[in-house]
């Protein structure tokens, strides 16, 4: 590890800490608004947190060490991915960071321990929702993969870092097939965010019960670092799905002024598409789950094509 | 290195101590037995390190047939994998032996053990087909009194017979396939021939697949295995699981990529067989309820995963992709070393939650994450290897899968280019299904309330018990955060993430927030959660393995057919009342129903047919005899 790696790590990891909540509170704040309601303070997820972290901790008399660590095990394993992503400026590279599988299965270990600590204590209301995200989580993965390996045949590198310096230093415009991912970039971010219409992230009522339902037992500072871990993912997602498609702006080394440039731009880049998310949340009623599978495949298809038209071209 | 058959030899010698009773020669001889495997371990990986061959020949039958030792580093690797997981069986074994059974029982248990390791381990490192053979045959002859344990119980003889008749049909074929080969090179060694016709290497390789496939358990030969490994006891389950299938996967390796030269289609017919294997064996995983049943379904699913590896080397290769085809043939190989670990800390673990409980149910356990803390730490590292999780070994073998697969945009031939992307996604699928399942598998078992008294009542295992597992366990660790440095200790140069950087982080950040919370002096209780006006929790409560995998289960209906039933019965016509409900969701067996037992009717009947025909006088089998010389002076005449 260099300085410039260190450097970058400690950057990267501050900005998805601080970030994460506002991007939470603002697509709130697009529904509310879309819904005719006020909503709440953009800040509002940032008190929420701050007000949990000074509560206690109540655990359930049937739980274990599984209900204990799972939190920081989430947090650690998101917060590692999100190294993957480079948002303040794209680093040397190094061995070991950036590679695209060890990304998704880093979010899978998170949500592996997340559906355990679900079982853990013994309610129904968590082994729902942990059944109900293992299976979601089982057949959106073959397409999340298929999205980053379309990713990977078009621009021909596994590491992330790399994918984001090859479309920033040509044009979008050199790699056409690329215009393909980003729908189902986008459908594998609701999906994995746990959104409408797929899941709610605002109730914990019985027929969206499922990443709510999982993190019902949890409680104070443990179930803060649970929903900032959620932030986190659907902060690294977006930031996928931005910095493949439009990376301008972003920093190529580390210098203040293109660090300032690369997070302005990136703020604002990630605004508009929480906008956009928001109002999609608003536009969409919950699908049946056993429906789900149809709502993947489109993603899961654009994917195949892109891959097919990329191959044949 | 000549010391080796000295060792074997020290394997061997437990057996001269079935005269003597009690407790105490059973341990002296599990404690030669370590010594033994110590020893062999070491020298094979002298061997795979120092890549200096080792030969030794131990017995000339005649000049052809012969027992020689030869080891290079392909069999080294095997040897040392074989050495290593044996090792730590045999520790578990020291308590676990002592378990149930008779005294008689126990004597031919720890006698036959070093029999059937000693004899994979000979499969191995034989220079000679007859010798492999040989060996081959009392592998699994041994393997079979083994899983007959337990015989009083039908369950075992049904599996038994099912395992027996399995592994003769393997056998048969590699005699096929190994008569084939020596009627073209005139020899029994193994070594390279090219000699071959064509027709007759393709043949010759099918029949190697028949062969080892079914050993190793590929789909639709598999069938042997969840009975087999869920009647034997659970030691043997782990030796045959981590250890046996390997030694099919080295057979395979040995012959279809050192003796003859793989060609293209193989490459696909090996890409096609590891894919169904890979998806079906988890997907049957799912919904399988008895906990040795569904780790045996994972071997399945495994050996799946260990076979595209190979089945992408050959078609890498064929195009000139070197570094693909290096990713893919190491991710194998490796993968073969993480299975035998982590697969048979799975089933030493699943056998103290059997011995503890005395059930193999899993909708009968639960809540054993606190009477047995150290055996559900001991899984849930086990769960996490064998569900890909970084940084563990089953993701560290994985992902050179994944980027052998990713790799496969330099082949310029879009038709072998679009089977990848779809076997891409079917190993995506097979990976994302296994940690669903392993969610269940420690979910059900260890957490939340016990769901049966047994269950309440279960203790933590002996020290022996737990330290077989354990080395294990920190041997899963090693082999996955050290991948990096280790796969470049050996000598290849291969694009894989280093995971060093990233498990230092990991664990930086846990403790950065574990250090926060401690910090502030978070008040912590526990109680009673979320009540919601319920007087008791209760186990009814739970959600049940069965309510856990039927979203799956409905989601793949085609492939299990699933159907639902509920029957009803009422009092009144208006229907209103009910008297009885039945639901019921069956799933249908495809291979069991349609391939085995139309076989194995068909078997049956013919078997019939002949014996009836044998219940004859004397007259009868006169023109049996005649009618027999008949023909044998016709052909002869034809044929001369």
């Amino acid at each position: 590890m260099n300085w410039n790696m260190i450097l970058y790590t400690v950057l990267n990891t501050a900005f998805v800490l601080l970030f994460a909540p506002l991007l939470v509170s603002l697509i709130k704040k697009v529904k509310a608004m879309c819904q005719g309601r006020r909503g709440t303070p953009l800040l509002q997820t940032y008190f929420q947190l701050f007000k949990l972290f000074k509560k206690e901790i109540i655990y359930s008399d049937n739980s274990s060490f599984i209900m204990r660590i799972s939190p920081y095990l989430n947090i650690a394993f998101l917060l590692v991915a999100s190294i993957f992503i480079p948002i303040v400026f794209i680093p040397a590279q190094e061995s070991g960071f950036g590679n695209i599988i060890l990304f998704l299965y880093l979010m899978v270990c998170a949500r592996f321990f997340m559906a355990l600590s679900g079982l853990d204590a013994g309610s129904t209301f968590g082994g729902m929702g942990s059944s109900r995200e293992m299976t979601i989580a089982s057949i959106i993965e073959p397409t999340t993969l298929m999205a980053c390996a379309a990713i990977a045949f078009i621009l021909k590198t596994t590491n992330i870092p790399e994918m984001f310096g090859t479309v920033l230093d040509g044009s979008i415009l050199q790699y056409p097939t690329l215009f393909l991912v980003p729908s189902s970039l986008f459908i594998i971010l609701i999906v994995e965010t746990a959104r409408v219409p797929v899941d709610n992230p605002e109730t914990h009522l019985e027929l969206t019960m499922v990443h709510e339902a999982m993190i019902l037992e949890q409680s104070g500072p443990k179930l803060a670092l649970m929903e900032l871990s959620y932030g986190i993912k659907q902060l690294i997602l977006m930031a996928l799905l931005i910095n493949i498609l439009f990376p301008w702006g972003m920093a190529t080394d580390a210098t203040a002024a293109g660090i300032l440039i690369s997070i302005a731009s990136f703020i604002v880049k990630a605004l508009i598409l929480a906008v956009v998310m928001g109002v999609f949340e608003s536009f969409f009623a919950k699908i049946r789950f056993f429906r789900l599978p149809d709502f993947f495949m489109i993603a899961f298809f654009l994917s195949f094509a892109t891959i097919v038209f990329e191959l044949l071209s | 290195m000549s010391g080796c058959a000295l060792l074997l030899s020290a394997c061997l010698l437990p057996l001269f101590f079935m005269r003597t009773t009690g407790k105490t020669s059973r341990r002296i001889a599990l404690f030669i037995m370590l010594s033994g495997l110590a020893c062999i371990t070491t020298t094979a990986l002298i061997c795979f390190f120092s890549g200096t061959d080792c030969n030794l020949l131990l017995y000339a039958l005649t000049p052809e047939l012969l027992f020689n030792i030869h080891l290079d580093r392909l069999a080294a690797f095997f040897t040392a994998l074989i050495g290593l997981v044996a090792f730590c069986c045999v520790i578990y074994s020291l308590n676990y032996i002592e378990h149930g059974g008779s005294e008689k029982g126990r004597h031919i248990l720890t006698a036959l053990l070093p029999l059937f390791i000693l004899s994979m381990i000979m499969v191995v490192a034989s220079d000679n087909m007859f010798g492999f053979l040989f060996f081959w045959e009392i592998m699994s002859i041994s393997s079979f009194f083994l899983v007959m344990y337990n015989r009083e119980k039908v369950e075992t003889q049904k599996a038994g017979i099912f395992y027996f008749v399995m592994t003769q049909f393997s056998t048969l074929f590699l005699f096929i396939a190994f008569l084939l080969i020596y009627r073209y090179t005139g020899t029994f060694d193994i070594g390279y021939t090219e000699a071959l016709p064509q027709v007759v290497k393709s043949f010759a390789f099918m029949a190697l697949v028949i062969g080892f496939g079914t050993k190793a358990g590929l789909i639709p030969f598999h069938k042997w295995l969840p009975y087999a490994h869920s009647a034997a006891p659970s030691n043997i389950s782990a030796l045959m699981s981590g250890v046996m299938l390997k030694v099919a996967i080295y057979g395979l390796c040995r012959f279809a990529f050192d003796v003859l030269q793989p060609e293209l289609w193989w490459g696909f017919v090996l890409l096609a067989f590891g894919t169904v294997s890979a998806v079906l064996g988890v997907i049957y995983a799912l919904k399988e309820h008895d906990l040795k049943k569904l780790l045996a379904y994972h071997s399945i699913e495994n050996i799946g995963i260990i076979v595209i590896g190979l089945g992408l080397y050959v078609i890498f290769n064929h195009y000139g992709l070197q570094t693909a085809a290096n990713l893919s043939m190491v991710g194998a190989l490796f993968h073969t070393l993480n299975h035998a670990v982590f697969k048979s800390l799975l089933f030493m673990t699943a056998g103290s939650v059997v011995q503890a409980t005395g059930t193999r149910n899993i909708e009968e356990m639960g809540g054993l994450v606190k009477k047995m803390p150290v055996t559900a730490i001991l899984f849930l590292i086990g769960s996490c290897a064998i569900s890909a999780l970084p940084p563990l070994n089953g993701f560290a073998s994985e992902i050179m899968i994944f980027q052998a697969y990713l790799g496969s945009f330099e082949l310029n031939n879009p038709v072998v280019e679009i089977v990848m992307v779809i076997g891409l996604a079917a190993f995506a699928l097979m990976s994302a299904l296994a940690a669903a399942c392993f969610v269940k598998a420690f979910g059900i078992v260890f957490l939340a309330k016990p769901r049966s008294r047994e269950a309440g009542k279960a203790t933590e295992v002996s020290l022996g018990m737990l330290a077989g597992p354990a080395i294990l366990a920190l041997t899963c660790v090693v082999l996955g955060v050290f991948s990096f440095q280790i796969i470049k200790g050996i000598g290849f140069d291969l694009p894989v993430p280093n995971m060093l950087p990233v498990s230092i982080l990991l664990l930086l950040i846990i403790l950065v927030f574990a250090g926060l919370l401690k910090l502030f002096h978070v008040p912590v209780r526990t109680g009673e959660t979320w009540g919601c006006g319920i007087q008791k929790q209760t186990p009814v409560m739970e959600y049940t393995a069965t309510g856990f995998s039927e979203p799956i289960v409905t989601i793949f209906r085609l492939i299990f057919r699933t159907k639902k039933s509920n029957d009803k019965e009422y009092f009144d016509s208006a229907e209103s009342i009910t008297k009885r409900t039945e639901a019921k969701i069956t799933t249908f067996k495809f291979f069991e129903e349609r391939i085995y037992m139309p076989l194995a009717n068909f078997f049956m009947k013919l078997a019939a047919f002949i014996s009836q025909k044998h219940n004859k006088d004397v007259e009868t089998f006169i023109l049996y005899a005649f009618v027999t010389i008949v023909l044998l002076l016709v052909t002869a005449g034809l044929w001369l």
